[in-house]
């Protein structure tokens, strides 16, 4: 099992002209922290106008950095809002492209189609065509990153034959994946052969039952790109400390922070019905996680919340359940002191991470990421 | 911290209407037609929310014209214009003014529910590429919207977000301002969606300050069996809801 970072950058109010630096000057500290411990990869999500919850608006820009201050550590753009409004597909293919050579072959593409109202409105997209978009956009991407020119005619953009530049640096290149929150997403991601990049919270029962389609389905997929990237990342929380109690409360004072905090936005469906956003996803669950029955059973079972053999059982049940990556939200609101935030990387990389060291990971190796990233 | 409303409750606990208990009865109101009109409306709306709910983001707001065919006190058109928030995590209506078709459905919604109605004149018309509502009060229209192209969509697609009231009610042994949640239950039987339109909102008229129609976002039609259920949960309109929210009863059925 591969360990790393995810970040929505959220700023607490009262916004000061530092307090934006500050979130991103500390994500960046953590950043090199994690690198040096030996995490794998470190995502950033794509929002726009999500006040306090996501001031991420530029992930490209943010894992730049990151990049620039790591020497090891995998930038994953997560996710790409593929609707046309937010991001015209040529822009996407050059500056992943741009990052992918920056970072020497370290980029991981993350796909998607936004959720809530606040950003489809602000953009004025469609709600009703996201996904189509998201597919098209998909299936052009890995074209306009390997061939050598590249012409389309499509439902939502077009152009005609051009050299698109600069190659990306991984070849065949870079892995992609889809943003899974809505239940069935991860059945889109297995036909395109792509990795389901989990944002869903806790639940072992269910997470197991969608793998565990996820894997059956992909075995039959037409893939995307050209490889299949046949991986499960889940994200999670992470506050581990030496003293168990100390690092549950804390732990919690973050994540029902963060899930308060996604239960003020406007889901794509709680404004605008439509077949497009027929689930509840992610923030309604967020908001039973904040006030409802679960809030409670959500900290003991499947949260990385605590002392490091708590931390270790629940990232253990993981990895039984079929989950290749686990990405870390390390903090909320600024609620933990970055000093604690440090000291909790250094204790879970010192006292968990040694125990993952040596397993094998859940689809048995994923040699075509491995293919991938060793011809970087 | 998310933002919170900033309504000056002094300005306006003289208008509001009075419970007169919390033990309302559940009222059944089978083949309800539901219009259903959002659309965004500017930030400062935020001095029209009380101080224990957080502003949407962005600021929102709905019409809900319903046509009850069927109800304890006869048939009855309700409109009401809602702002949109949270109580805490979840996701709110508040009713900011009511206008009732008839005096008994008016008075009874009041002292029963919170609902700040007043009786006017209340029309939900169906055309072949529309479905208009308008509200007029002593001869002056305060309301013209529609939803116009009307096409079929699943009920299931179809989310109606709670309303809350604010309304004086008693409780231990006082009498005072409390947000009151109205947690209605809907079977669909039929839903279409199409483009909202809203040709004259009196602000003024339903006690919504400077309030007005922006960005359009949806509308729906919906016909279906829904109630007005026993109160559940009253709120401190001055306290954040998580600290401020009194259970009176377990479910919307108990006695």
């Amino acid at each position: 099992m591969k360990f790393g970072l995810f970040y929505e950058l959220s700023v607490p109010r009262p916004w000061t002209r530092e307090s934006e630096r500050t979130v991103y000057n500390n994500a960046l500290e953590q950043v090199r922290l994690a690198d040096e411990l030996g995490f794998d990869q470190v995502w950033a999500v794509e929002h726009h106008f999500l006040e306090e919850y996501s001031h991420c608006p530029a992930p490209e820009l943010f894992l730049t950095a990151c990049a620039m201050i790591a020497k090891r550590i995998r930038v994953g753009h997560g996710i790409i809002v593929c609707v046309p409004e937010f991001n015209h597909p040529i822009k996407i293919a050059e500056r992943t492209a741009v990052l992918d050579i920056l970072s020497g072959g370290r980029l991981e593409v993350g796909t998607g189609r936004s959720a809530t109202w606040t950003e489809l409105g602000g953009f004025c997209a469609n709600p009703d065509s996201t996904k189509k978009s998201w597919d098209e956009f998909v299936r052009c991407l890995p074209k306009m990153w390997t061939q050598e020119t590249y012409a389309y005619e499509g439902e939502f953009w077009s152009m005609p034959e051009r050299t698109i530049i600069p190659k990306v640096y991984q070849r065949p290149h870079p892995p992609m994946w889809v943003a899974v929150t809505s239940p069935g997403t991860e059945l889109d991601a297995a036909d395109r052969g792509l990795g389901s990049l989990g944002l869903t919270f806790g639940g072992f029962a269910e997470q197991e039952k969608k793998i565990a389609e996820y894997r059956r389905r992909i075995q039959l997929c037409e893939p995307v790109g050209e490889f299949v990237n046949d991986q499960v990342s889940t994200v999670n929380f992470l506050y581990c400390h030496e003293d168990d109690a100390t690092g549950r409360a804390t732990g919690r004072r973050m994540a029902d922070s963060f899930n308060y905090l996604a239960a003020q936005l406007i889901s794509a469906r709680e404004a605008y019905p439509s077949r497009s956003y027929q689930s509840l996803g992610l923030l309604p669950q967020l908001r039973r996680q904040a006030t409802g029955p679960e809030a409670s059973e959500q900290a003991g079972e499947g949260l990385a919340l605590g002392g490091p053999e708590r931390v270790m059982r629940a990232l253990k049940r993981w990895e039984a359940v079929g989950v290749d990556r686990v990405n870390f939200l390390l903090n909320a609101m600024e609620v933990i002191p970055q000093v604690d935030v440090l000291a909790s990387l250094r204790l879970f990389a010192r006292e968990v991470m040694p125990a993952f060291a040596e397993s094998k990971p859940a689809n048995g190796g994923a040699p075509a990421l491995s293919a991938a990233k060793a011809s970087a | 911290m998310p933002l919170f409303g900033m309504l000056e409750l002094p300005t306006i606990v003289s208008r509001l209407p009075t419970l007169r208990d919390l033990d309302t009865e559940v009222w059944s109101l089978p083949g309800a037609e539901i219009l259903h009109l959002a659309f965004e409306v500017p930030r400062d709306t935020e001095s029209l929310l009380p101080r224990a709910m957080h502003p949407a983001i962005p600021s929102y707001a709905t019409i809900l014209v319903s046509r009850y065919p069927q109800s304890p006190v006869g048939p009855f058109v309700l409109a009401q214009l809602r702002l949109m928030a949270r109580a805490g995590a979840h996701p709110r209506g508040y009713v900011l003014a009511a206008v009732a078709s008839t005096v008994e459905a008016a008075a009874a919604l009041q002292e029963r529910w919170g609902v700040p109605a007043i009786p006017g004149a209340v029309s939900l018309k169906r055309r072949h590429d529309r479905v208009t509502a308008t509200v007029t009060r002593e001869g002056t229209a305060i309301l013209d919207c529609a939803l116009v192209d009307p096409e079929p969509i699943a009920g299931g697609d179809v989310q109606y977000i709670h309303s809350v009231t604010l309304a004086r009610a008693p409780l231990d042994g006082a009498i005072a301002p409390y947000l009151i949640q109205v947690d209605p239950r809907y079977t669909f039987h039929k839903a279409e969606r199409g483009r909202p339109e809203v040709n004259r909102l009196d602000a003024a008229a339903w006690n919504a300050g400077a309030l007005r129609p922006l960005n359009p976002i949806s509308a729906t039609v919906c016909t279906c069996d829904t109630d007005l259920p026993r109160i559940r949960f009253v709120m401190d309109p001055e306290v954040p809801v998580v600290r401020g929210t009194r259970r009176i009863r377990d479910s919307r059925e108990a006695v």
